[in-house]
């Protein structure tokens, strides 16, 4: 089954998302910042979709997915930012670095769901 | 959604004669004056209210020596807060009116009111807080905290100044303010275990909540919060660059935290409220702009309608 990973470094987002997404039939995966992300990412072929946070520590999320496409040269992952900010720079930077969408927090899971299924299908 | 800023006073004066003056005088410099008995004194500034001043009396104790032992220990326990002498006179004299003229920052009679209306801008109103930044403020926390916990009522008090470094609760947040006009902090201080008792109602979980699960919730409201406020006050091409920074001390034992500058804070209380059981927490929200304020350059940021994407929506790229 297609997966979604979580990256988020509060444990409270994490786990509030990953239940909705579980509830709701989907496979999830965790990850607490960029480079876990990473990680996650390379061990795992099954993860279609990933839900990501901006600013973490050690490595933040639209680093994470500039190096998802530049260095691991994945292109199939769709990647979704979930997160406080919602600066044009940073939704530039984004676009730039191939993401397919922009979710300001707070997650209110039901608004979004059938599209998260789309894209992790 | 009422903005106008208040603070609190110890009052510290037993004259009948001058109550109802001082009375009056809080009421129109937005003041509210709390009684404390000598007995309790200690008591309360070591406890978790959080103050703007102190009104003291040349004859709050009953000899001029202990009115001077008294202002002594006030300053030893809270440095912080100024302390404004009543005098029947400024022309009297006693043996120690000069040291207690140096623990306190103006004397002044209930004749001539001026100089603590001058003191009361000076010491603790005299940061300009533009209405629409304290609304904002409110209203953004509001809504952040009614997403995070849509089971409980959430409720704002009047927002305050104050003057001390008392760091309350048991669990604390602090994040970076960037923006051309500001750069401080924002802290959030609550208790652990009426925020756990919620959780373990409202979202068991097994094992139950613990402290870390208090910390993650405490540092997910406060990046909720944070993020509402630079979309709201902060335009992303004038985010601050200075490098500037100053240590800022926590003093563990004293429960103290200092951000190097004596600079009044801008405070709210927050109370969310389970109207199931009757449980609730509180919510203490601090701003201290310790390395640049600049009021005169703030600014709400207003989007173009149709360029608005509601929180929690996908925006597809």
């Amino acid at each position: 089954m297609a997966k979604i990973l979580i990256v988020d470094d509060s444990s409270t987002v994490r786990d509030e998302v990953a239940d909705f997404l579980k509830g709701n039939g989907l496979e999830v995966a965790t990850a607490v910042d960029g480079k876990d992300g990473l990680a996650k990412l390379k061990a795992d072929p099954g993860i279609r979709l990933i839900l990501s946070d901006v600013n973490m520590p050690n490595m933040d999320g639209l680093t994470m997915v500039e190096k998802i496409r530049g260095e691991l040269l994945n292109t199939a992952v769709n990647v979704i930012m979930l997160t406080t900010e919602s600066s044009p720079n940073m939704k530039e930077r984004g676009k730039a670095a191939g993401i397919k969408g922009w979710i300001v927090k707070p997650f209110k899971g039901s608004a979004v769901l059938e599209t998260l299924k789309k894209l992790a299908a | 959604m009422k903005s106008e800023l208040v603070s609190k006073v110890l009052v510290l004066d037993n004259s009948p004669a001058h109550a109802a003056t001082i009375k009056g005088f809080c009421d129109d410099n937005h003041l509210v004056g709390l009684k404390v008995g000598k007995e309790r004194l200690m008591t309360v500034l070591r406890s978790n209210i959080d103050l703007g001043a102190i009104l003291y009396s040349d004859n709050y104790g009953d000899t001029p020596a202990e009115t001077t032992e008294i202002a002594r220990r006030i300053r030893s326990i809270r440095p912080e807060l100024p302390i404004m002498l009543r005098r029947d006179s400024l022309q009297g004299d006693c043996a120690d009116s000069d040291e207690l003229r140096r623990l306190c920052c103006i004397s002044y009679t209930t004749d001539d009111l001026a100089g603590l209306s001058r003191a009361i801008d000076e010491f603790i109103f005299s940061l300009v807080y533009p209405n629409a930044l304290v609304r904002g403020i409110s209203e953004l926390t509001l809504n952040s905290l009614g997403t995070q916990f849509s089971y409980l009522a959430a409720s704002v008090a009047t927002p305050y100044v104050v003057r001390d470094r008392v760091i309350f609760g048991e669990v604390f947040s602090l994040i970076p303010i960037e923006g051309s006009w500001c750069r401080g902090y924002m802290t959030l201080q609550t208790e652990e275990q009426p925020i756990l008792d919620i959780l373990d109602a409202h979202q068991p979980r097994h094992g139950g909540a613990d402290f870390r699960t208090a910390n993650s919730l405490l540092g997910e409201m406060t990046n909720l919060i944070w993020g509402a406020f630079k979309n709201r006050f902060l335009v992303d091409e004038e985010r601050s660059r200075s490098p500037i920074q100053v240590p800022l001390i926590v003093n563990h034992r004293h429960r103290f935290i200092s951000f190097g500058t004596e600079n009044p804070q801008l405070c709210f209380l927050y109370t969310l409220t389970d109207s199931a059981t009757g449980r609730s927490f509180k919510l203490y929200q601090r701003f201290v702009f310790n390395l640049s304020w600049s009021p005169e350059q703030f600014r709400e940021i207003t989007h173009d309608p149709g360029e608005l994407i509601d929180s929690g929506e996908l925006e597809m790229f």
